[in-house]
């Protein structure tokens, strides 16, 4: 379709246009004319008050339960909550069952996709490392690859295998293909159902020691520095992380970063009353932690910013905090949340960077820019919109948040990709 | 003050220091009355209590039960494990089962800590909390301190040391908070595979030698060792575990003071202490029995609320 976006101040490092406020006509999915005042009758105006307009974000880790879990997400709702959120694209996890582990899950995945144009959302399967996300086996990285798969990851369920790591790792190079690793040593966090600390003593749940995913971070860059190839370090929490990381960066390895928006906003005290959708992993840190996470995003140590979007039935929240299954759902509220906690630790232009433009660079993907002639992929917000978030305004089939109620500063209000408007004003 | 501040038992930490007193002051009138000939009243007639065991127990089952049935209430017994819980029916149904048969109050134990606290919010109805994973075990707290305060007069200034497993001790949790509540100093001793690592954030003294943890204190509370439940071992053996602490007569003999001995039960003799120091004069762990009855009798009696009547 046609639109004409008015007065937006555009927020793209690669554009001509940064900083200046425009018109956009959009003809057929293709940027026309950016200009100081474009009149074009017959056709969609896109108007807000404050409104700002970016490359299209895409949030690299999120969790889609389709195929397998479709009561929680699936390919639809879990895009549409996408684009309400403002997200153009997405990586979602092989936490499938199936695992997406073969060529024919990737398939899957990429079919379903396009079928679902119209919610405007391009959808990045991230492939299993092993076969069946058991540990063991390398899984047909090649071949999935070859069907669309950016990356490979073992999830949450961490390589404790470190022999697999490494062979992946250097198998991936062949095709510049990149491993993302979830950092916690299991003989350390085992059992553990919070950040280890005085909360957890008070409360008596068994706390998960900083140190658990510490090892792991300096084990994983260990091994990237033996094999000399790109690994991902995904959802850093801890301060320690944060340096293990800025170190090797400074040794000019290929170690990328990301962190969770709720582990960079949130922090364990609010485990206080055993509500389990503060229950995630990793867990909920210190908020001296955040502090070093949010310096961590400003030096450059972290790389993106991630939703880590984990839809759970009520069936796995509504339970004893020991059974519940961890994780919140967060694409229609990460923008919103960082724009309200982080104050001045990034700016415009440094946001989009780690939530539109780093995670493209990352899985060797095409950046959108807002130039004439190129193509329309970009999200529409207002960063001064004072907003109540609620269950109105969950489009994921599942409503595990401890967010409701919040009052945010800053909203998507749309998104333009693939030819298609989502408007979330 | 009539009136404890909060509906439901969940844990010392939602007590104020008036409740404490109030239930200490209630329960020394339910002492008495479980002394005399006919140890019964009617306070609690035509109430219904659930007593609802995920957890084994035995003293604590059955403490709750005598001290219900002498408040004439009305009394039912559910036990299960947690796992098979797990795997059925959700905990909210199982209890909100229970409830529609008419039931006024709810006494749980139960091995995930937050579940008392977890059910207050979902079910109608007064819970009381047995014991919740590593949390709370709030009846036990305070029916230790009311103990201590019978045998020495006062808590307040008092010098309580618990000795043991502190990792996975709901009780020594809620002892600290009670006993801080009250005025006591606090010290926690144990191995240090077993205390956690953030222990000092609660204000304790730590101590890993037992014999300056004994040298200290006025009242040493024993906690149980469970090796049932530690799920990796957190130290070589239980023959180990006595040599660097448990306590015996002649040790206690060598101390510069007489000091009280307490311990939640049930007793693993020779392991915490031996048995001269559980049937010796400083070992008041009978009388803590005693005293559950009448601590949970007062708990009971308040939280139905009938001394608005």
């Amino acid at each position: 379709m046609s639109l004409l976006i008015k007065s937006a101040r555009v927020i793209d490092p690669n554009s001509p246009h940064n900083g200046k406020t425009v018109d956009i006509l959009i003809e057929d999915g293709v940027i026309q004319s950016i200009a100081k005042n474009i009149d074009k009758k017959g056709i969609p105006n896109f108007e807000a008050g404050n409104l700002h307009v970016s490359p299209g974000w895409f949030d690299m880790q999120v969790n889609f339960r389709d195929p397998g879990f479709e009561y929680k997400e699936d390919l639809n709702t879990g895009t549409q909550a996408a684009a309400f959120g403002g997200f153009t694209a997405v990586a979602c996890l092989p936490s499938t069952n199936p695992p997406i582990h073969t060529k024919s899950e990737v398939e899957y995945i990429l079919n379903k996709a396009k079928s679902l144009k119209k919610n405007g959302v391009d959808v990045y399967p991230i492939g299993a490392l092993s076969q069946n996300l058991e540990g063991k086996d390398m899984a047909e990285l090649y071949d999935m690859h070859l069907s669309g798969a950016v990356g490979f990851t073992d999830c949450k369920k961490t390589e404790s295998n470190a022999g697999l790591l490494m062979r992946g790792s250097l198998y991936a190079k062949n095709f510049n293909g990149v491993i993302l690793t979830f950092c916690d040593e299991k003989s350390i966090s085992q059992g553990g159902k919070m950040n280890e600390g005085p909360t957890s003593t008070m409360l008596g749940l068994k706390g998960i020691p900083a140190l658990a995913e510490e090892l792991m971070v300096a084990r994983n860059i260990n091994i990237a520095e033996y094999t000399e190839s790109r690994v991902h370090i995904a959802s850093l929490s801890t301060a320690k992380s944060v340096d293990l990381v800025r170190k090797a960066k400074a040794r000019k390895l290929n170690i990328t970063a990301s962190v969770n928006a709720y582990n960079l906003t949130l922090d364990d005290s609010l485990l206080k009353g055993f509500e389990t959708n503060y229950k995630v992993n990793p867990p909920l840190r210190t908020k001296a932690d955040i502090e070093a996470l949010k310096k961590g995003l400003a030096d450059g140590t972290i790389d993106c910013i991630t939703s880590d979007h984990s839809p759970e039935d009520i069936e796995n929240k509504m339970v004893e905090f020991d059974h519940a299954a961890s994780g919140i759902i967060g694409l229609e509220t990460m923008y919103a949340l960082l724009n309200t906690s982080l104050g001045k630790t990034l700016s415009a232009e440094e946001l989009v960077q780690k939530i539109s433009i780093n995670p493209r660079v990352l899985f060797n993907l095409e950046v959108p820019t807002i130039k004439e002639e190129a193509k329309a992929n970009l999200t529409l917000f207002d960063p001064q919109l004072e907003w109540t978030f609620e269950e109105k305004n969950i489009h994921s089939k599942s409503k595990n948040t401890p967010l409701l109620g919040t009052k945010f500063k800053g909203k998507a209000l749309g998104i333009y990709n693939k030819k298609a408007l989502v408007s979330a004003k | 003050m009539t009136k404890l501040s909060t509906k439901h038992l969940l844990g010392i930490k939602d007590l104020t220091k008036d409740d404490i007193e109030l239930i200490f002051s209630t329960a020394d009138n339910f002492k008495e009355v479980i002394n005399r000939p006919i140890k019964k009243v009617p306070s609690l007639r035509d109430t219904t209590i659930a007593n609802l065991f995920f957890e084994n127990s035995t003293r604590t089952k059955i403490s709750f039960e005598l001290a219900e049935k002498r408040l004439s209430a009305d009394v039912i017994n559910f036990s299960s494990s947690g796992s098979s819980v797990k795997k059925g029916e959700t905990l909210i149904d199982t209890v909100n089962n229970i409830l529609a048969m008419k039931v006024d109050m709810v006494v749980m134990r139960h091995p995930s800590p937050g579940a008392a606290m977890f059910l207050s919010k979902h079910v109608n109805s007064k819970i009381i909390n047995a014991g919740d994973g590593a949390h709370e075990h709030p009846t036990q707290a305070l029916l230790d301190a009311f103990s201590i305060r019978e045998k020495l007069g006062d808590v307040k200034g008092k010098k309580v040391a618990i000795i043991g497993d502190i990792l996975h001790s709901r009780v020594a949790l809620s002892n600290i908070f009670c006993l801080q509540k009250l005025g006591a100093e606090v010290m926690v001793c144990g191995p240090t595979t077993l205390m956690p690592k953030y222990i000092n954030s609660l204000g304790v003294k730590t101590e890993h030698d037992l014999r300056k943890a004994l040298e200290w204190c006025d009242v040493a509370n024993m906690l149980r060792i469970q090796l049932e439940r530690q799920d990796i071992r957190y130290f070589p053996s239980l023959r180990e575990y006595t040599m660097l602490y448990g306590v015996s007569k002649k040790m206690l003999d060598s101390l510069k003071k007489q000091i009280i001995i307490m311990h939640p039960g049930p007793i693993n003799r020779g392991i915490e202490i031996t048995s001269d120091v559980a049937d010796s004069g400083q070992s008041i762990i009978l009388n803590q029995v005693e005293n559950g009855v009448a601590v949970r009798m007062a708990i009971l009696y308040l939280l139905a609320g009938r001394t608005e009547e």
